[in-house]
């Protein structure tokens, strides 16, 4: 087997607030490795407004900047342009989201962003839910899942929103998706972004133990099973047009990353199907994206 | 050099003269021919600003909050719904400490739809924490925004340079331009506290607990407390550097009047005609206009009155279950003093009517008639 | 380490609200309630190693192209790779957790690829330094023996090999060919263990030459004279000219003894001996025929060693049973019975039957019985108990006599190469327990590989060093999300062609490259092998990358307990146990 080789630079300090095992807290470290220290990280409200440690504190090593909500993508491109108007090429801006920041409330400022091709690193921290207020249902939830406002009487019931194809659309240099188990993969999207000028945004797929009522060892093996269950295909998008899927050679079926996962246990063997079906078509959608 | 232009492009002088850096703005009217005259500054090679050209007003101050806290100076302007838009980052940009600076076009927020003229928009935003000055004409718009940048930067706040819809931004006036270097040797580049640096990385904003929130809370207001001496600091200053001031607050008419008409933004001109023929005709009545809106000036306003028996406020702007604000700002103000002179509330010319000489007329008229208001609001030409 | 900040007033705090602090002084590792730690487990292939070779050990230096590394790691418990690289029946890999996944690790072809690069190093293995004044004599000098006295001389013991053959090697010389192994690879071996200090005298035989008494001088002696006598069939005619026993002609004909033989033999067996003397029979450019009373699947013999049999042209036949060795035209004519399989046997082979009535005849120029082995029990001294065939030891290897033990072929019925290394390295430490006092059954015990009875005298050797615990790991322990099936790699054989030319060996040594693709292969369950798997999964950043017993250690001041580290270790090298309440 190959040894994982990652860039040693720490820049998220020890304790911090995440809770054990969080997926995120692994995508934040991996991606801060990524990235360096020449890096103006805005945060909107998320589970890292939290995380982090409160004031005096902060367990992070490079500059963060915390943002309103719905504002991830309209600060960023302010920091920006004040970069560039003090003639600061070097420094990387990034925006670190959850999904609720970027699926829901923050899309218009994103999209405007991405439509203007701001040149930042826009990474959206996807743990499929408002987690940081009590697991609430975003537009990033998946189909038939449980959450406090989508109670298991009645799940999600529509399945999640494609952001990438959105971001595809507003034809920026480079978008990818990417998620901890691939923790390569994970570094070389970021360091490839670093490369890109424009408006790069990377969709992170972090599991949440509390959140999606699994066991916090379980993080990782959950993070691999979403992309080998296509429920999170790896891939790369550049200038809205090429395609590049990461194809896993061991695919399971749905129902293998489901089981590990209180927030599905309410899925009757149909509800199971009726998921697979919305994977494979979401998946052959892709291909088809892809094609062209 | 004089120049005829209209406010909104005083509004762009103002802009350039104090080398903004970073723009950031969403067009309503009335205030789009700021940003238009902008872009054409930009575009034409003259202006060296970065605009960035958003999709919202609440993405326009949220873009400053991020160029300000990158240690640049910044600009925006809206009206109305926008500015409403804004308002959660208007908390945002005061609790940051951020001195940026927002003209705001005073335009009536629907419903039903209006463009024109009405305080409401920036008088709702009177407790996010910024500093407000209310312009009388062009000229006073030029100069308070170069002005604001200074009290800005010096006290850590923003400020908002309120001016009325159409009857200054879209009506030309002749305005005297300083010279940039005027401008460069009254105004020094802005030199942030906490300016970011990826070798001694900080997070900013960070969370705060009840254990220290009210203290920075408490800093905000000591800054604000400060706003009256700066400003008279800087207002002087200009003075004496481009022979035009305007204080906090401006008394005008007969000394020792009886009742003082206090007003604010453009229905000052109008007022201090009908003033003047007032005191020509004898009436014991002089005008106070009202620049500085936050922080509130009690004191100026306290002095300003001393011997007047009866206070007239006219309002164009309603503050529903209450009345004008102004008037309950004033009111508010003189309750801890001796002397509690009544308050005549006013309340005229929402969503752009004209406030004419004669409705300015009536409510001297009825105030100097009454010993005290029959009602906590005075409808002036409201179609009964 | 960052102190806690407080402030007693607003003037000293900042204007706004910037971090002027990190969070080290959050101990987040009192959140705890299950502690992971590194501790490394012991693989299949090792307690199934009856030589206790530390295989995981020594594929892991192959896979960082440390080949002296994992040269010296193997003369730790063996002294005797390049011979079991080449002939040991390998059970390691049978038990190889590889296996369930694709197929299992080609463990003897590394084993022998590091004993071959072993042959280019300068002889690291030295004078073992001063001698202690006990000595041991040591009577046999096969693998046991041998293994024996290398353990005892780098426990710095005087020891003496009494071997009766002109040269040292017993069955290693006399029962292998030299196509499966080379002389020049047992010679080297063998000189290895000399080069220690070890005194080995050729032609002395005991019993004849050499009796207890004799030994006085040496306050230990460690009996392993093998089984060197061929078991008969007990058939009329067996003993006639013309019927030859199987050892005897492969002793013949590795001494390079000529030998006069016919065109046409018959071999009889099933074992590897049988496959030995039909190969051997046919590189001396002779037919063999092999008759086995059962059928293929019952066959003792190596598979490997069938198949080769077959590539080079021996004939098997199945199911028949001499009954008689007769004689035709100068022939010799074995009269056989046809047979059939029944119900399992006590030895879980199908027990044959003979078909009645179904004699056959086979004609042969000779005859030769490869029917195994035996000990020669008459040369043993007094006081050495004898059952069932073998010479009855304790746990220790001690053989009822003070200060005598015993071990190898004489001592059990697995006559394997491997088991008779691991009887003399387990002797090895009974002897040195027995001259310090120490319990050498206990000894041995706290030595076992897993749960034994491979036996490892690392931990023996070098105490405070990194240990294994007993734990076997399980394929289900290992995390396969780390792995892609990768196909095994194995030594290349000539061609039969230039096979049956003579007795060059078959197969070759793995080369460097193919070698580290299959050291690659290697799970190393339960070995850490700095993956680095739970230094980047971390979300605490809690793993240190700091070299102590182990690699890794755990940052227990910060650790949550979160059990990533745990799931993805792909080895089941870290485990998990609840933290004390």
């Amino acid at each position: 087997m190959k040894k994982i080789e990652i860039p040693l630079e720490e820049n998220l300090g020890h304790g911090h607030l995440a809770c054990a095992g969080c997926g995120a807290a692994i995508s934040m470290r991996l991606t801060l490795k990524a990235l360096g220290e020449k890096t103006i990280m805005v945060f909107p409200a998320s589970c890292w407004s939290i995380v982090p440690g409160s004031w005096p504190y902060s367990s992070f090593r490079i500059t963060a900047i915390h943002a309103g909500f719905v504002t991830a993508g309209a600060t960023a491109s302010g920091v920006r342009a004040a970069l560039d108007v003090r003639g600061d090429l070097e420094t990387q801006v990034a925006v670190w989201a959850g999904d609720g920041g970027t699926f829901d409330i923050g899309l218009q400022a994103l999209s405007g962003a991405a439509e203007r091709n701001e040149d930042f690193i826009y990474i959206c921290n996807d743990n499929e839910g408002y987690m940081n207020t009590g697991t609430q249902r975003s537009s990033a939830t998946p189909l038939l899942a449980w959450t406090t406002t989508t109670p298991v009487m009645q799940p999600k019931e529509n399945p999640k929103k494609d952001i990438m194809a959105i971001m595809a659309d507003h034809h920026i240099p480079y978008a990818a998706t990417a998620t901890i188990a691939y923790p390569e993969d994970l570094i070389r999207k970021l360091q490839k972004a670093k490369g890109i000028r424009g408006t790069r945004f990377i969709h992170l797929f972090s599991p949440c133990p509390p959140g999606w009522k699994m066991a916090s060892e379980q993080t990782i093996k959950i993070s691999r099973l979403a992309v080998r269950s296509r429920i999170f295909p790896l891939y790369e998008i550049e200038n809205g047009r090429n395609y590049t899927i990461q194809e896993e050679s061991r695919i399971v079926p749905v129902k293998e990353y489901l089981k590990l996962q209180g927030r599905f246990g309410h899925l009757t063997e149909k509800d199971i199907e009726t998921t697979q079906k919305n994977v494979d078509d979401t998946w052959e959608r892709l291909q088809r994206r892809a094609r062209c | 050099m004089k120049r005829v232009i209209t406010g909104n492009q005083a509004v762009a002088y103002g802009v350039i003269l104090s080398r903004v850096d970073v723009i950031s703005a969403y067009p309503i009217t009335p205030q789009t021919t700021i940003v238009e005259e902008l872009s054409e500054l930009i575009a034409s090679g003259r202006l060296k600003t970065r605009f960035l050209k958003v999709e919202s007003e609440h993405s326009a101050m949220a873009a400053l909050i991020g160029a300000s806290t990158g240690g640049v100076r910044t600009f925006t302007a809206t009206s109305s719904h926008g500015l409403a838009y804004m308002h959660e980052m208007l908390h945002w940009a005061s609790g940051a400490r951020l001195p940026i600076v927002l003209v705001n076009v005073n335009r009536a927020l629907g419903a039903p739809w209006n463009i024109w003229g009405d305080q409401s928009d920036s008088l709702s935003q009177r407790d996010t924490g910024w500093i407000q000055l209310y312009c009388e004409n062009n000229q006073e718009v030029l100069d308070t925004i170069v002005q604001a940048y200074r009290i800005a930067e010096r006290v850590k706040l923003p400020v908002m340079v309120v001016l009325d819809a159409f009857v200054l931004s879209h009506t030309s006036e002749p305005v005297e331009v300083p010279s940039m270097e005027e401008v460069d040797s009254f105004l020094p580049p802005f030199c942030p506290d906490y300016p970011i640096d990826t070798q001694e990385p900080r997070a900013y904003s960070v969370i705060t607990t009840p254990e220290y929130f009210l203290e920075f809370r408490y800093k905000v207001q000591k800054a604000m407390e400060e706003v009256p001496e700066v400003s008279k600091k800087v207002d002087d200053e200009f003075r004496s550097r481009f022979g035009r001031g305007y204080g906090a607050i401006e008394r005008y008419g007969k000394e020792e009047a009886e009742v003082v008409l206090v007003t604010s933004g453009t229905v000052t001109s109008t007022s201090r005609m009908v003033i003047r023929k007032l005191n020509e005709e004898g009436w014991s009545v002089a005008g106070l206009k009202i620049k500085r809106f936050r922080p509130f000036p009690s004191e100026e306003i306290y002095r300003a009155i001393k011997g007047a028996k009866k206070l007239a406020v006219i309002d164009r702007n309603l503050s529903a279950g209450v009345g004008g604000i102004f008037a309950q700002e004033l009111r508010a103000a003189l309750y801890p003093k001796e002397e509690r002179l009544p308050v005549f509330g006013f309340v005229s010319g929402l969503g752009g009517r004209d406030i004419t000489p004669e409705l300015i007329e009536e409510a001297i008229q009825y105030t100097v008639e009454h010993p005290r208001p029959e009602e906590e609001i005075l409808w002036l030409g409201l179609k009964k | 380490m960052s102190k806690q900040l407080t402030f007693k007033s607003a003037s000293e705090m900042p204007m706004i609200s910037v971090s002027l602090g990190d969070m080290e002084w959050n101990k987040t590792g009192a959140w705890r309630t299950q502690r992971p730690f590194y501790e490394d487990k012991t693989p299949p292939c090792s307690a199934a190693c009856p030589a206790g070779n530390d295989i995981v050990a020594f594929i892991q230096k192959i896979a960082k192209e440390d080949f002296e590394g994992a040269w010296n790691i193997i003369k730790e418990e063996n002294p005797f790779p390049g011979v079991c690289g080449r002939v040991c029946f390998h059970p390691c890999e049978s038990k190889c957790n590889r296996g369930p996944f694709d197929e299992p690790i080609a463990i003897h072809a590394l084993e022998r690829f590091v004993a071959d690069f072993g042959s280019c190093l300068s002889r690291k293995t030295g004078k073992a330094g001063e001698k202690r004044k006990e000595k041991v004599a040591i009577i046999g000098s096969g693998p046991a023996g041998m293994s024996c006295a290398f353990h005892l001389a780098r426990l710095h013991y005087d020891v003496t090999v009494f071997e009766s053959f002109s040269l040292a090697g017993g069955m290693l010389r006399m029962g292998i060919p030299s196509y499966r192994l080379p002389k020049d690879i047992l010679n080297r071996e063998i000189s290895d263990i000399e080069a220690l200090g070890v005194e080995i005298r050729t032609g002395v035989s005991l019993g004849e030459d050499l009796r207890l008494e004799d030994l006085k001088d040496y306050q230990a002696v460690f009996i392993s004279t093998g089984a060197h006598r061929s078991r008969g069939l007990r058939i009329p005619g067996e003993k006639e000219k013309g019927v030859l026993s199987g050892l005897d002609l492969l002793k013949k004909i590795n001494l390079s003894k000529r030998v006069k033989l016919g065109d046409k033999i018959a071999v009889i067996g099933g074992g590897n001996t049988a496959m030995d003397v039909a190969r051997s029979v046919i590189r001396l450019g002779k037919k063999a025929t092999i008759l086995y009373r059962r059928s293929r699947e019952e066959m003792p013999a190596f598979e490997d060693e069938i198949l080769e049999a077959l590539e080079e042209g021996v004939k098997i036949r199945y199911l028949v049973n001499p009954i008689r060795v007769g004689q035709k035209d100068g022939l010799k004519r074995l009269e056989c019975l046809r047979m059939e399989l029944s119900e399992k046997d006590e030895s879980g082979r199908r027990r044959p039957v003979p078909i009645p009535n179904s004699n056959l005849f086979i004609d042969s120029d000779h005859v030769v019985i490869a029917a195994g082995e035996e000990i020669e029990a008459s040369f043993l001294p007094e006081g050495l108990e004898k059952k069932e065939g073998i010479i009855l030891t304790r746990r220790d290897g001690s053989a009822g006599i003070k200060g005598v033990f015993a071990g190898g072929d004489l001592t059990s019925n697995q006559r394997t190469v491997a088991h008779a290394i691991g009887s003399g390295k387990k002797a090895a430490m009974a002897i040195d327990c027995f001259f310090k006092g120490k319990d050498g059954e206990e000894v041995i015990i706290q030595h076992l590989i897993g749960e034994g009875p491979s036996l490892s005298i690392f931990g023996y050797l070098h105490p405070g060093e990194r240990l294994r615990n007993s734990h076997v790991v399980t394929f289900e322990e290992l995390n396969m999300d780390y792995f892609e099936p990768a196909k095994r790699q194995g030594e290349s054989k000539s061609a039969v062609k230039e096979r049956i030319k003579g007795f060059k060996e078959v197969s070759s040594t793995l080369s460097e490259g193919v070698a580290l693709d299959e050291a690659e292969r290697c799970f190393s369950c339960g070995t850490c092998n700095e993956c680095e798997n739970c230094y980047v999964f971390c979300p605490d950043g809690s793993i240190l990358k700091r070299e102590e017993l182990f690699p890794h250690q755990v940052d227990y001041d910060y650790c949550k307990g979160c059990g990533i580290c745990f799931t993805e270790c792909p080895r089941g090298a870290i485990s998990l146990q609840g933290e004390a309440k």
